[in-house]
């Protein structure tokens, strides 16, 4: 019996997660192919590189001899272009295909421009791939005046390594709060202050009408009038799931590829990973397009477990988000922006620390946290990652909820006193201990795990 | 496998476990370095219990890591390459038990090693509250911060008419 073929389309972190998974239960007893647009490399890491905390040889993954030891074939540099269902194949931008036994989407996001003319002038960048990190790194210096067009959460992790490059750096924002879609208003106001204190320039409420060349520089025209002129303009304005390849694929779709708890999409033998899934929330149970990095991991390890042939559900991803700007932490969780829950936020505001700590629908579980703080302060406790257990957890409170209501500065206590950890201790996303990734690689050996299926399904 | 046992019923709060820490991990004596840190579960600060890294199964830091900076040392310790992290706090968010930090100084997330197979805490703890014997990982403190907080909590309860 030839061995199976599992096709990988994508070579970001879902892929590389669902190869180690699938090695990790499989030791090579498969064949995998991974087909990438790119050589592997981390997306999130990016801002590092520009910020010259890391070299560029820091952003690669999978080298090509780590894909040898995990006894992967690939096809990098190749696009997928089409997929076919019912065949099981996928045709590549050489016009050459590749049958599967099963496949997994994992074609990430790209970057999306505000669509107001003079986006694509040369000077104006998107900051999402290494290509385009390239392009800016190869554009600003100290002393540029910087315009950053979107205070979001990506226009924010380069934020920092702008500021320490000796920019002069300007950030508008459309919506009337900067980090509109990771913390609440009153979070945005104290990141402003800080922001302002340490020289960066925020706009927000403003709407960009074009960008215009004008001796070298460009000019961004605002809504109402106003202009800024800029070196270089960044566009940080938003993201979209890479699914152009996937039309007339037949497979169904929300925002982005709906899943199942084991990553399957509507047709066979398809799974799909990361930024690309629709998939299970931790919090609601409900379908999200997340697009981030542990969702990414998750969905991958997940995936692969499964094309490895060993059953293994997804229990969804909690939302989560960090990021600091020159030492202000900054991090939600969940559902930090529910209508429909009590709420408790507090501030001390000569320490720059915020919290809001909600309950959805008056219950008893936290749901959701939004939590801000100086560097030194924040990391001499254990708060950030205790917020992301309590979520994650979702155990009734009891009446711990009102304690942590009174005083949202102590949740180590309440957290606890609740027998937390015994729960979480429990938990892995594969069932079983975590092998380092570096450690796994294709030995011919078969897991007991997959052995057994095997047997089960020969009979 | 040998994990860090705690035991907090004899915890004295004297915070000698963190000094020791701080000074192995960072070579400053400064408890806000200290990778394991002892809190107050009863008001008056009565009754006390160091909490570290659990060093659990699923390596929620490890298998968060873009770079794979979080391996699993000789004695079983999810602990962080340094030349490996680039900072970006990923692990620090998705570990939760809060038991992995970021040091803005170096620009890295820092957690517990177990000292390389001799943890500084138990040596340092002049209870036995922290000790390096062969056992499973448990919630060393659940039961323990329950029953000494109980009473805070009846109070809050009361005061609040729930
Ligand atoms: C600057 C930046 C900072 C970020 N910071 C954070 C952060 O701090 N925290 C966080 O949680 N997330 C962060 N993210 C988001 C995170 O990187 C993504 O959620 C994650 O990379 C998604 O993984 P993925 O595998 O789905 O897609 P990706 O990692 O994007 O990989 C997709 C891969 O598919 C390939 N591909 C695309 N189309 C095709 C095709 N048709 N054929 C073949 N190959 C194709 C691409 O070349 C790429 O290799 C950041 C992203 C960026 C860009």
């Amino acid at each position: 019996m030839a061995a199976k073929r599992h096709v990988i389309v994508g070579g970001g972190t879902a892929a590389i997660n669902a190869i180690t998974s699938i090695r990790e239960f499989d030791q090579g007893a498969s064949d995998i192919v991974l087909v990438a647009e790119e050589r592997p490399y981390s997306r999130m890491v990016l801002p590092y590189y520009l910020g010259k905390r890391i070299s560029r040889s820091h952003v690669w993954t999978l080298s090509p001899d780590r894909l040898a030891a995990l006894g992967v074939t690939t096809q990098i540099g190749r696009r997928a272009t089409a997929l076919d269902t019912a065949q099981q194949r996928v045709t590549l931008d050489n016009g050459e295909t590749v049958d599967y036994d099963d496949l997994l989407i994992a074609t990430g996001s790209s970057a999306v421009r505000a669509p107001v003319p003079g986006a694509d002038l040369p000077g104006v960048h998107s900051f999402w791939t290494l290509e385009q990190a390239d392009g800016l790194i190869a554009e600003v210096k100290a002393g540029s005046e910087v315009v950053l067009v979107g205070a979001g959460f990506i226009s924010f992790t380069i934020l920092n390594s702008l500021v320490k490059l000796g920019v002069r750096l300007t950030v508008i924002e459309l919506a009337p709060t900067i980090l509109p879609r990771m913390i609440d208003p009153n979070g945005a106001a104290i990141v402003t202050r800080w922001l302002e204190q340490h020289g960066v320039t925020v706009q927000t409420g403003v709407r960009l009408n074009a960008i215009e060349e004008v001796a070298g520089r460009k000019r961004l025209v605002l809504d109402g009038g106003g202009e800024l002129s800029a070196d270089v303009v960044i566009m940080a304005t938003g993201i979209r799931p890479n699914l152009g390849w996937l039309e007339g694929a037949g497979l169904e779709m929300g925002r982005g590829i709906l899943v199942d708890d084991h990553m399957r999409t509507s047709a066979p033998n398809v799974y799909a990973a990361g930024d690309v899934a629709e998939a299970f929330d931790r919090v609601t149970g409900q379908r999200a397009l997340h697009a981030i990095e542990p969702a990414a991991m998750e969905h991958g390890r997940i995936a692969g477990a499964n094309m490895a042939g060993v059953d293994r559900a997804h229990r969804g991803t909690v939302l989560m988000n960090i990021v600091d700007v020159l030492d202000l932490e900054i991090a939600s969780f969940g559902l930090w922006d529910d209508a429909d829950a009590e709420s408790v936020a507090v501030e001390k505001p000569s320490q720059w620390a915020y919290r809001r700590l909600l309950w959805h629908g008056q219950g008893e579980a936290m749901t959701g946290a939004i939590i801000i703080g100086i560097s030194e302060h924040l990391w001499a406790t254990n708060d950030v990652g205790i917020l992301k257990g309590l979520v994650q957890d979702g155990q009734p409170m009891g009446a711990w909820k009102r304690a942590m209501m009174d005083n949202p500065w102590e949740l180590k206590r309440p957290f606890v006193a609740t027998g937390h950890v015994g729960r979480l201790l429990q938990e892995t996303v594969l069932g079983r201990p975590s092998t380092p990734a570096d450690e796994v690689n294709a030995a011919r050996w078969v897991s007991p795990e997959a052995a057994a299926l095997a047997a089960q399904t020969e009979v | 496998m040998k994990v860090l046992h705690i035991e907090p019923e004899k915890c004295t709060g004297c915070l000698r476990c963190e000094v020791a820490c701080s000074y192995v991990q960072s070579g400053e004596f400064n408890p806000s370095k200290s990778v394991i840190r002892v809190s107050a579960f009863e008001r008056g600060h009565t009754s006390f219990s160091p909490y570290t890294c659990f060093q659990c199964a699923e390596g929620w830091c490890m298998t968060a890591c873009p770079v794979e900076a979080i391996d699993i040392s000789a004695v079983g310790a999810k602990e962080v390459q340094d030349d490996q992290c680039v900072g970006c706090k990923l692990c620090t968010l998705a570990c939760p038990y809060g038991t992995i930090f970021y040091d803005p100084e170096r620009e890295k997330a820092f957690k517990c090693n177990l000292c390389g197979g001799d943890p500084q805490c138990a040596h340092a703890c002049p209870t036995q509250a922290i000790t390096w014997i062969e056992d499973f990982t448990q919630d060393w403190t659940g039961a323990f911060a329950a029953q000494r907080s109980a009473a805070d909590l009846a109070r809050i309860g009361a005061t609040n008419g729930r």
